[in-house]
C-alpha cells in the first residue's frame, strides 16, 4: 500500500471513528500554496498545546483543594482548540468535563480527565502517523 | 498576505472592498489563533494576531487607526474578552467581534450588551468570516468624513504604510511572547492606574486590577451616570454631585471621577467627529453652536425650527406632476433659527469631487445669534423644489435646486450639484456615534391612521420614561400630516406610508433603544436629546417635511414608485423636547405600471441638528439594541446612486431600516433599487 493510500485510509478512518469532524476538512481546504504546511502546523500546535493542558489539569486535580474555575478555564481552552482542529471526540469529552467542573465534582473531573487523555493520545498518535505519511507522500521532511 | 498581494490589494481596495481589511485577531489559544488567522487571510483580510488581550489593547491604543476590526476570544487569562470589548468600545470606535466556543445564550448576550457587533462560535467557518466586513462598512461609512464610497479607501490609505511595520512586529512576536508580555502587562498596569480604577472591569482576570473593590459600569449604571451628568450639565458635573445624584451604593467618588474623565474623553471624541461634519452641518445652517452640539454645551438655548403648524399646506405638484420640479410648501415653521443652508465650506469640498455635494444657498435666512430667547418667529414657507437628473453611469450627478424661504420669509435658493452625500453623511455620522436611532412605527399605506396611533404610542412609552414629551402635541402634529397627505391626493393612490416618530428623551438615549426593540418600526429617525438641564431648550430643528421624489427618466405620468418622506415636526413643544421628527414615507407602489419612474421629492428641512444632538448623548456602545439598529451605514453604498438633499438622511435612515426590516416583515424598498 502506498503512502498516499495509507494516508487516505488513515484519514478516512479518523472520520469514520468520530475522531475528527468536518472542521478538519475545512483545515485541509485552507491548505494551499500560500500555506503549504498549514494542516501540519495546526495539528502540531494542537498536540503540543493539548499535552500541556492535560498536564496542567492533572496538576490542578491532584491538589487537595481543587480550583475548579481554573480547571474549567483549561478545559474550555482545550475545547476551543479541539473544536478548531475538528477533534470531535476530544471536544465532546471536554463538554462532559466542564459539566463535572460546574458540579464541582472532583471525581467526575478525574474520570473525564482520563477520558480526555485517552482520546487525546489516540488522536495524537494518529495525527503523528498522518504527518509522517504526508511527509512521505510529499517528499519533504516533517516540518517539526 | 505576501507583500505583492498586499500592494495589489491596496490598489484594488475600491473595487474589492473587503480585500485588505485590517483585522486584529486576539485569542490566547494558539491553535484557534492559527486557524483563525489563516481563515482571515483566506478572506484576503490583512491580519494581525496576538495571543494576549493586553497586547491587543496596547496596540489599539497606540495605533487605533491601523485596524478596521477586532476579533477577540472571550476567555483569555490575561484579560477577559468582554473587558477588552468594553475598553475598545469606550476608547476607540472599532467594531469588535467576539468569539467563543461557548454559545450559551447568557454569554452571547453578555457580548452583545457589552457592545460586540457580532458573536461567533468556534470553530469559526470561512463563510462567517467572509461576511464580517459588513461591520466595518457600517461603522466606517458613518464615521468617514466623506460619505461616498471612496470613503473607505481614503480612510484606510494613510495608515497602510504603518501597517506593515506593525504587522511584522507583532506577528513575528510569538517566540518572545513571555518576555514581551510581562513588559506589556506592566505598561498596561500603569495606564490603567492613570485612568483610574473604574476601567478595571468585572472579571478578576484583569491582571492590572488593583485590589480595590471593582466597579462594573454596567449599562444601567452608566445610564444613571449619564442622567446625572446631564442633569448637572457636563461642565458643572463634578464627581461628588454626580455621585449624589446617582445614589448608588458602594460607588465611590473616585469611581465616578475616573468614569467622568473617560466619559469626557468620549464626548470629546464625538465632538471631534461632529466638527468634521461641520461643513456638512453648515450646509443646513449650522454655525458654530452646532458644531458643538456633539458636546452638551452647544445645545443650550436652541430653539429650533419647531414647526408650529405641521404641514398645513402641501403642494401636490410634486406628486402629480413628476416632470416639474416638485415643490413642497411647508408652512408654519416657527423657527427661531432659520433654515440656513449656506455653507461655503461645503462648496470647496464638493467641487473638487464630483461625488460631493455642492450646496450653496444664498440668501438664506438670517441667523439669529441668540436663539435661546425663545423667539419663535413664524416663518413663511420653505419651498424646496427639486429636480433630479439621474444619469445611468456610476456617477450620478444630480442637480438639486432648492429654493428655500426660511425665516422671516427671506427667500433663499439652494442649488446643489449632488452626486453623493455630504449631507447625508453628516447625519449618518452623528448617528453613528452611538446615537440611538429609533426607528419608529411604520405602517403600510392603507393604515395611515394606524400609523399615527402607533407613533403616538411609542411616544407614549418614551414619554413615560422621560416625562418630557407631551403626548398630545405629537398626536396633533401627526394628524395634520395625515390630513395634508390626503388632501394632496397621495393617499388615494394607495400609498404605503410609514410614519416614524422619534423621541429621545434627553438624558437617556437608551430609552429609545428599549422601546424599539419590540416595535416593528423602521421608518425612521432620530432623535436625541440631551437635556434635562433646565434652561436649555431644545426645540425641534428638523422641522421639515420631506417629500422626496426621484425621477428616473421615464414615465412621468405615473405615480408609481414614489416615496414620500415627510418629516414633520411637532408643534412647538416645551423646552425639553429636543427634536422629533415625524418622517413619513409614503410609497406609492401599488399600481406599478411599468414604473420606470421613481419619484422622490424631498422637501427638506434641516434635520441635521438633531442628529448632532445625538452624538452628544448616547454613551453606550454597549447596549444591546445598538446592534439591532443599523447605524445607517448601508446607505452610503446605495447612496452613490442617490442623491439628494437634506432629507436624505431621513430617507436614508428609512432605507436603512428597510434593509433590516426583513425581520420585521416590512416591504420597504430601498432607494437604491428605485434609482
Amino acid at each position: 500500500m502506498s503512502a498516499a493510500n495509507q494516508l487516505a485510509a488513515l484519514i478516512h478512518n479518523m472520520f469514520a471513528t468520530g475522531l475528527l469532524d468536518d472542521q478538519f476538512q475545512q483545515l485541509q481546504m485552507l491548505q494551499d500554496p500560500s500555506a503549504p504546511n498549514f494542516v501540519a502546523e495546526v495539528v502540531t500546535l494542537f498536540c503540543q498545546d493539548g499535552e500541556r493542558i492535560i498536564g496542567e489539569l492533572a496538576k490542578l486535580l491532584d491538589k487537595p483543594v481543587v480550583d475548579f474555575d481554573r480547571v474549567d478555564a483549561f478545559v474550555h481552552q482545550l475545547k476551543g482548540s479541539s473544536a478548531s482542529v475538528g477533534a470531535l471526540k476530544v471536544k465532546n469529552t471536554c463538554v462532559q468535563f466542564r459539566e463535572f467542573c460546574q458540579q464541582r465534582s472532583k471525581d467526575g473531573c478525574l474520570k473525564t480527565l482520563e477520558m480526555v487523555r485517552i482520546n487525546f493520545y489516540e488522536l495524537r498518535g494518529k495525527f503523528q502517523t498522518m504527518l509522517q505519511l504526508e511527509c512521505q507522500v510529499n517528499g519533504f521532511p516533517p516540518n517539526n | 498576505m505576501r507583500p505583492e498581494e498586499r500592494n495589489a490589494a491596496v490598489g484594488r481596495v475600491r473595487d474589492q472592498f473587503p480585500v485588505g481589511m485590517r483585522v486584529l485577531a486576539v485569542d490566547d489559544d494558539p491553535v484557534c489563533l492559527k486557524v483563525l488567522e489563516n481563515l482571515l487571510r483566506r478572506c484576503q483580510y490583512r491580519v494581525t494576531t496576538t495571543n494576549q488581550a493586553v497586547v491587543a489593547l496596547r496596540m489599539l491604543r497606540q495605533n487605533r487607526d491601523l485596524f478596521d476590526l477586532v476579533i477577540s476570544d472571550v476567555h483569555m487569562p490575561d484579560m477577559d474578552g468582554f473587558k477588552l470589548l468594553e475598553l475598545v468600545g469606550l476608547e476607540m470606535d472599532l467594531p469588535v467581534i467576539m468569539l467563543s466556543v461557548n454559545g450559551e445564550t447568557k454569554t452571547v448576550m453578555k457580548g452583545i450588551t457589552h457592545g460586540a457587533c457580532d458573536y461567533l462560535l468556534k470553530p469559526v467557518r470561512l463563510e462567517e468570516l467572509r461576511n464580517i466586513w459588513q461591520h466595518v462598512v457600517r461603522r466606517k461609512f458613518s464615521n468617514c468624513e466623506r460619505a461616498n464610497i471612496d470613503g473607505y479607501e481614503e480612510c484606510t490609505r494613510p495608515s497602510n504604510a504603518d501597517f506593515d511595520h506593525v504587522h511584522s512586529q507583532i506577528t513575528g512576536g510569538t517566540p518572545d511572547q513571555s518576555g514581551r508580555s510581562s513588559k506589556k502587562r506592566k505598561e498596561y498596569h500603569s495606564e490603567e492606574e492613570d485612568e483610574g480604577e473604574e476601567s478595571n472591569g468585572q472579571e478578576n482576570d484583569d491582571p492590572s486590577a488593583p485590589k480595590k473593590p471593582r466597579v462594573v459600569w454596567s449599562v444601567e449604571l452608566h445610564r444613571k451616570f449619564v442622567a446625572a451628568v446631564n442633569q448637572l450639565g457636563i461642565d458643572k458635573a463634578v464627581p461628588k454631585r454626580i455621585l449624589e445624584l446617582m445614589n448608588v451604593e458602594r460607588l465611590t467618588r473616585e469611581n465616578v471621577a475616573s468614569h467622568l474623565q473617560k466619559y469626557r474623553l468620549y464626548l470629546k471624541r464625538l465632538s471631534a467627529v461632529a466638527s468634521q461634519q461641520a461643513s456638512i452641518v453648515a450646509a443646513f445652517g449650522g454655525n458654530d453652536p452646532f458644531m458643538r452640539m456633539g458636546a452638551f454645551e452647544g445645545l443650550q438655548g436652541y430653539q429650533s425650527f419647531a414647526s408650529s403648524a405641521a404641514l398645513p399646506s402641501f403642494t401636490p405638484q410634486g406628486l402629480l406632476n413628476r416632470n416639474s420640479p416638485t415643490s413642497f410648501a411647508l408652512q408654519g415653521m416657527s423657527a427661531s433659527r432659520p433654515i440656513q443652508i449656506a455653507s461655503n465650506s461645503t462648496i470647496s469640498h464638493s467641487i473638487s469631487d464630483p461625488n460631493k455635494y455642492h450646496l450653496s444657498l444664498p440668501g438664506t435666512s438670517s441667523r439669529q445669534g441668540n436663539l435661546a430667547q425663545g423667539l419663535t418667529t413664524s416663518v413663511g414657507q420653505v419651498q424646496l423644489p427639486q429636480k433630479w437628473i439621474h444619469e445611468e453611469t456610476d456617477d450620478l450627478s444630480t442637480i438639486l435646486s432648492v429654493s428655500g424661504q426660511a425665516n422671516n420669509g427671506v427667500p433663499g435658493t439652494l442649488q446643489s450639484v449632488t452626486n453623493s452625500h455630504l449631507l447625508q453623511q453628516g447625519l449618518v455620522e452623528c448617528r453613528q456615534d452611538k446615537v440611538v436611532i429609533q426607528p419608529c412605527s411604520s405602517a403600510s399605506s392603507d393604515r395611515l391612521e394606524g400609523t399615527v396611533g402607533v407613533s403616538s404610542s411609542l411616544m407614549d412609552s418614551c414619554a413615560s420614561q422621560q416625562n418630557v414629551v407631551p403626548l398630545s402635541a405629537f398626536s396633533i402634529s401627526a394628524s395634520p400630516m395625515n390630513g395634508s397627505l390626503c388632501s394632496n391626493g397621495v393617499a388615494e393612490l394607495g400609498a404605503t406610508s410609514s410614519v416614524g416618530t422619534n423621541i429621545c428623551p434627553s438624558n437617556d438615549l437608551r430609552v429609545a433603544r428599549d422601546n424599539n426593540v419590540g416595535a416593528s418600526s423602521f421608518g425612521s429617525v432620530i432623535l436625541l436629546s440631551p437635556d434635562t438641564v433646565p434652561n436649555q431648550k431644545y426645540l425641534n430643528f428638523g422641522g421639515g417635511s420631506n417629500l422626496r421624489q426621484s425621477m428616473d427618466g421615464g414615465n412621468t405620468d405615473n405615480l408609481l414608485n414614489s416615496k414620500l418622506i415627510w418629516s414633520c415636526l411637532p408643534t412647538s413643544q416645551p423646552s425639553n423636547l429636543v427634536g422629533s421628527h415625524h418622517p413619513m414615507s409614503q410609497r406609492l407602489n401599488n399600481g406599478n405600471l411599468g414604473g420606470t419612474m421613481v419619484g422622490q421629492t424631498t422637501a427638506a428641512a434641516p434635520q441635521t441638528r438633531i442628529d448632532m444632538f445625538t452624538s452628544g448623548d448616547t454613551p453606550t456602545p454597549k447596549s444591546a439594541s445598538d446592534l439591532s439598529f443599523p447605524k445607517v451605514h448601508s446607505e452610503l453604498s446605495s447612496s452613490s446612486c442617490s442623491f439628494d438633499g437634506l432629507l436624505n438622511s431621513i430617507i436614508k435612515v428609512e432605507k436603512d431600516d428597510a434593509s433590516f426590516s426583513d425581520d420585521l416583515g416590512c416591504d420597504f424598498y430601498s432607494l437604491g433599487a428605485c434609482i
